[in-house]
């Protein structure tokens, strides 16, 4: 009978200590200074908010942390096209669930595609879905075939992580049955976390489940991020170990490794371009020489090294963005590279007849993860003054200069933005948005050869040809001067002391809090 | 006071007596600074210089007498944007103060006198006016037509002019009710001759006070709205603006905001005090203000 | 008396109809939502999509009759950069304002009320210029760099006190204090300058002649009759720390009505922009009416304000 007795002592407590070690327990706050928008419908968002949806949803495609599409980390398990690249058929990961218990079939995958491109959708890449979409075809429950109207490569990368939400499979009978609205304040996928409770303007909040095949079992009992404005207060939380994980800015970096925080680093995070906004026409920048020479004129190394800290590295193609560049297999050529040479570039202005100069209007603002905006703005007019152009500073923030930028009322002024680096997908619906042709409002660089590539790369059926045209067109857009690539940005996120190990990956817009919360 | 007696010539000549000599000598002096400032600053407030940026003021260990406080994160030279930016800051608090109090008072004075439908109309405005956040109000000007010295100069003196307008009108309320208006009135003086030279001299005392407790206080709403994006922009060295600016670097370069924030503060602490010490002699009961 | 409570309260309403004009066209000439909701890459049938989905799309003029006619049922709209109904986020956010408003009133009572009376009864003394210039202080120092000072030591370094969010009464007393500490110089001199006349008057001197003790005639009479005018305007400051909450909400991170104002101007949110400018005038509106009040019930010969 004793015997008996502490045979079952010792079977509980061998269940107890397993459950207890297995069990998620406490939790991760991460603290950032801006988030882009706060909603938690993914038709809404867009890729500002994939940080923490990509939590609470999964995608038909995932992605490693570098950016690889992975049969492993998706809904989908397997996919492939038809010869004629018009049929990509997907074989989908059987038991999935969603937070309510409803079983995740083709029937969903095809309902958030379609509610992704729909027009209550916001997401900001719908457009090339809604063009080469003819219809999605759900053969059994595990298979999902999209047919498209021309042939294209572009569907896996489109509905991956490594985008934007588009890929997101949603629970199509909990939305149907509670409607959008109610969705939208509760929302409900098949992620690692699920849905707890918001404040906006504060946090969103997040639970675990308690198993899941992305990550295996949660380390953390909750995940909450946080928006925290004022960089003291974030990093005095920091300190306080109230917050796991913050973006900080490259000038505090030194004074938190001192503390003792380990800071880490999304490299070439983000490029910061600026362009003229055009029609050029009338302006002194319809000269080559002209933006040759305001080019040479800025010492992107002294910026690198100064405003952001070391922090950055001179970049040298418009929109070179360098993941893309791994995809399309090209290497920055030294002759591609920008000198400092104002001489060279005061010479340049003399041939091109403005040896006196001429005024110049430089919007200057601020932009989520670039507080040193305004500060460049300067610097860049510092150094041109130098050479005799005579620049304006007109501060702004940023919706006041896009309309400027989009209404084309300042032809000639100089706008920028540090564009997130993301793979060959995401790069060339970037020229898709900036570099083609003048009729699209936020064209910058108004060149057809550019607009001719562009096109011809969406119908390619051949990886080869397709990464020779985006060679050419980054090729064009360096020979030309179509813009002013500064500099590469590496981001620095500080981490609490009891982070033992987080690799940010490089993908889009994605911090991959996967790795923080996967299982050991 | 209009009246003449023995009483008030004692107090007139003891007021320099006990004037509070320390403000009034710290107002005196970042005036001058002001208007010398092109004479009397070390450099160019507006030359930046990228490799030199936050260096430290003259007494630490990097630091060098060609910028005795240091320089901010452009590399500008800290000391020439505080001795241009008296000039700005002083600027900026006087003519919003200027501004608002004259609108204010002649809103004032006319409720006040003319009364009836008027007055009322004009003191709804004023009520509705003073429900007005100054901040938010100056923020929306900014996002909608760029932050610029003068929008700041508006977007305060839109809403500040509401207080001395209530001020003074409750003043010509009491002041209506006095014999020599009355007489004023049977004599046959005109509306404008009563109000200019039998009303407004009589409320400028109070007014006085508050306008220069005021100058003090715009000053540091420049400095909120900088902090928010709707102040005085850059490359202008503004005090507000430089504080602002250097917020992020508290605690490793600590000049750039504490510099600007000593001049602010002395001058500040300044005019309230000198505000106060003229309340106090011109009326102990201005107790509202 | 009742017919001019009337009065009042139907001025009232017509000043915030008035101001809900002024407010709807500054809220719209701030300029285009869109650009901030929407990623950089939206096509141009996105922006039209999402234009006509928020109702932006239609005239001016129709916009404002909807705004009116919900707004008098409580709906005043969806906001356009969190899609969810106003309402909801003025019912998460009032009440954190409010609160934090009335703790820094406490706290700047609890500061001003013994440098008031300590000044006014030792008036003329060192104690009293010193007190002054402390309460001036106040004054004298940026918002918010006083509140990032007190982040950077007491949370930061000392780490004594939480630095942001709210959530526990330890999170009120860093913003607390910050927020209070401009108010205090004005109750401070309130306070004084009240006292100091009660103590001039009849009936102290009155009670003093029948030789009551001093200590008594400071607490029991003069203090008494000082607290009149600092009660009322205690009011008025309380609609000051209301509205001008926005700097230190943003240093601290403080979830309240000033902090949404700021995202809401910034992010071209207009219909929050309406609505929390709107109930801020009429929190300053109806504390001022219910001061107006005060002051008629309490000194019956001053009555209501014309």
């Amino acid at each position: 009978m004793g015997a008996a007795a502490a045979l079952l002592l010792l079977l509980l407590s061998a269940t107890q200590a397993t459950a207890a070690a297995a069990a998620p327990t406490g939790e991760l706050t991460v603290a950032l200074s801006s988030f882009a928008t706060e909603v938690l419908d993914p038709a809404l968002g867009g890729h500002g908010v994939k940080f923490y949806l990509a939590l609470m949803f999964d995608y038909l495609i995932g992605v490693t942390p570098d950016g690889r599409l992975s049969p492993e980390l998706g809904i989908a398990t397997a996919w492939e096209a038809s010869p004629d690249h018009r049929r990509w058929t997907f074989t989908l990961r059987r038991d999935v669930r969603f937070h309510n218990g409803d079983a995740l079939t083709s029937a969903d995958v095809k309902f958030s595609i379609l509610r992704a491109i729909g027009p209550r959708s916001t997401t900001g890449y719908a457009g090339v879905l809604r063009a080469l979409l003819d219809r999605i075809e759900t053969p059994a429950p595990d298979r999902v075939v999209i047919v498209t109207r021309e042939p294209t490569l572009v569907i896996p990368p489109y509905l991956s992580r490594a985008l934007a939400t588009e890929g997101m499979i949603l629970p199509k009978r909990y939305i149907e049955s509670v409607g959008d609205d109610e969705f939208a304040r509760k929302p409900i996928g098949s992620g690692p976390y699920r849905f707890v409770e918001q404040v906006t303007g504060s946090h969103v909040r997040l639970a675990a489940v308690p198993h899941h095949w992305r990550i295996g079992t949660p380390r953390y009992q909750t995940v909450t991020f946080r928006v925290i404005p004022e960089e003291s207060t974030r990093m005095a939380m920091v300190r306080r170990a109230e917050v796991d994980l913050a973006d900080v800015s490259r000038d505090r970096v030194r004074e938190m490794e001192q503390a003792g925080f380990p800071v880490r680093y999304r490299d070439n995070d983000a490029l910061l371009h600026l362009w003229w906004i055009l029609p050029w026409d009338q302006t002194p920048v319809r000269d080559r020489r002209v933006r040759e020479a305001l080019n040479l004129a800025i010492d992107r190394r002294e910026i690198a090294a100064t405003i952001f800290g070391g922090k950055a590295e001179p970049a040298a193609v418009p929109f070179g963005l360098t993941w893309a560049f791994r995809d399309v297999k090209l290497t920055v050529p030294d002759e591609w590279r920008y000198p400092f040479d104002p001489a060279r570039a005061r010479a340049l202005l003399a041939e091109a007849g403005y040896r006196d100069g001429f005024p110049i209007t430089i919007f200057a603002y601020q932009l989520p993860a670039l507080p040193e905006g305004r500060e460049m703005a300067e610097a860049i007019a510092g150094y041109w003054q130098k050479i005799g152009v005579r620049p304006t500073l007109v501060p702004v923030d940023y919706p006041a200069f896009r309309k400027q930028w989009v209404d084309r009322t300042a032809p000639g002024a100089i706008g920028y933005y540090n564009l997130p680096n993301r793979d060959w997908i995401g790069t060339y619906t970037l020229l898709d948005k900036f570099a083609h042709t003048p009729s699209r409002p936020t064209d910058t660089v108004a060149d057809r050869e550019v607009d001719r590539m562009l096109d011809a790369i969406l119908t390619a059926t051949d990886r080869p040809k397709i990464n020779a045209l985006m060679r050419q067109a980054f090729a064009r857009l360096r020979r030309e001067h179509a813009g002013i690539p500064l500099v590469y940005l590496h981001t620095p996120y500080v981490t609490s002391k009891r982070i033992a190990a987080w690799d940010p990956g490089s993908v889009m817009l994605d911090l991959n809090i996967d790795g923080l919360v996967a299982e050991r | 006071m209009p009246s003449s007696t023995p009483e008030s010539a004692w107090r007139r000549s003891s007021l320099f007596r006990r004037m509070p000599v320390i403000p009034v000598g710290i107002i005196t002096g970042f005036v001058l600074l002001a208007l010398a400032a092109g004479l009397v600053s070390p450099a160019d407030p507006y030359a930046q210089s990228l490799r030199a940026r936050l260096a430290p003021p003259v007494w630490a260990a990097d630091g060098s007498w060609a910028h005795p406080l240091g320089t901010d994160r452009l590399g500008r030279d800290l000391l020439s944007r505080i001795i241009f930016g008296a000039r700005v800051s002083l600027t900026a608090g006087v003519a919003t103060v200027l501004l608002a109090g004259l609108v204010g008072a002649a809103v004032g004075l006319l409720a006040g006198y003319y009364r009836g439908r008027i007055g009322r109309v004009l003191m709804r405005l004023t009520d509705a006016t003073l429900a007005l956040p100054i901040i938010l109000l100056a923020l929306v000007l900014a996002v909608t037509a760029g932050p610029s010295f003068v929008n700041v100069v508006i977007a305060i003196g839109a809403i500040l002019w509401a207080r001395y307008a209530r001020v003074v009108y409750g003043e010509v309320l009491a002041l209506m009710e006095r014999d020599f208006i009355a007489q004023a009135r049977l004599t046959g003086c005109s509306d404008r001759r009563i109000i200019l030279v039998h009303l407004l001299p009589n409320t400028l005392p109070s007014l006085l006070v508050l306008l220069s407790l005021q100058i003090g206080y715009v000053i540091i709403v420049e400095a909120s709205l900088s902090f928010l994006g709707a102040g005085i922009p850059p490359p202008t060295p503004a005090w507000g603006s430089m504080i602002a600016e250097g917020r992020d670097y508290i605690a490793s370069a600590w000049w750039v905001s504490f510099f600007p924030g000593l001049a602010i503060l002395l001058v500040v602490l300044a005019f309230n005090l000198v505000g106060d010490w003229l309340r106090d002699e011109l009326d102990p009961k201005l107790h509202h203000l | 008396m009742l017919r001019l409570l009337l009065a009042r309260l139907s001025q009232s309403a017509v000043t915030l109809l008035l101001f809900s004009v002024v407010v709807f066209g500054l809220a719209r000439a701030t300029g285009d939502p869109l650009t901030l909701v929407l990623p950089m890459v939206a096509t141009e049938e996105d922006v039209a999509n999402a234009r006509r989905y928020l109702g932006l799309d239609r005239p001016f003029y129709v916009q404002y009759l909807t705004f009116v006619g919900r707004a008098t049922t409580g709906d005043f709209g969806t906001s356009i950069r969190s899609r969810r109904p106003v309402v909801d986020l003025l019912r998460e956010r009032l009440p954190n304002s409010l609160a934090l408003a009335a703790f820094s009133m406490a706290v700047s009572l609890l500061v001003a009320f013994p440098l008031g009376v300590l000044a006014a009864v030792r008036r003329g003394t060192a104690l009293d210029s010193g007190a002054k210039v402390l309460a001036t202080l106040g004054q004298s120092l940026p918002t918010f760099w006083v509140g990032i000072v007190l982040i950077e030591v007491v949370a930061g370094r000392l780490q004594w006190l939480p630095a942001g969010g709210s959530g526990s009464l330890a999170h009120y007393v860093l913003p607390g204090f910050t927020l209070g500490w401009f108010v205090v110089a004005g109750l401070m001199r309130l306070l004084r300058s009240a006292m100091l006349e009660v103590l001039d008057a009849e009936y102290v001197t009155t009670a003093r002649a029948k030789g009551a003790p001093e200590v008594s005639v400071v607490w029991r009479h003069a203090l008494r009759n000082a607290l009149i005018p600092v009660v009322t305007f205690a009011g008025v400051y309380f609609a000051i720390l209301v509205t001008s909450a926005i700097v230190v909400e943003t240093v601290f991170a403080w979830p309240g009505m000033g902090r949404l104002a700021y995202e809401a101007i910034t992010g071209r949110d207009f219909p929050v922009i309406q609505a929390v400018v709107l109930v801020t005038a009429a929190i300053v509106v109806t504390v001022n009416f219910a001061v107006d009040l005060l002051y008629a019930v309490i000194d019956p010969r001053i009555g209501l304000a014309p």
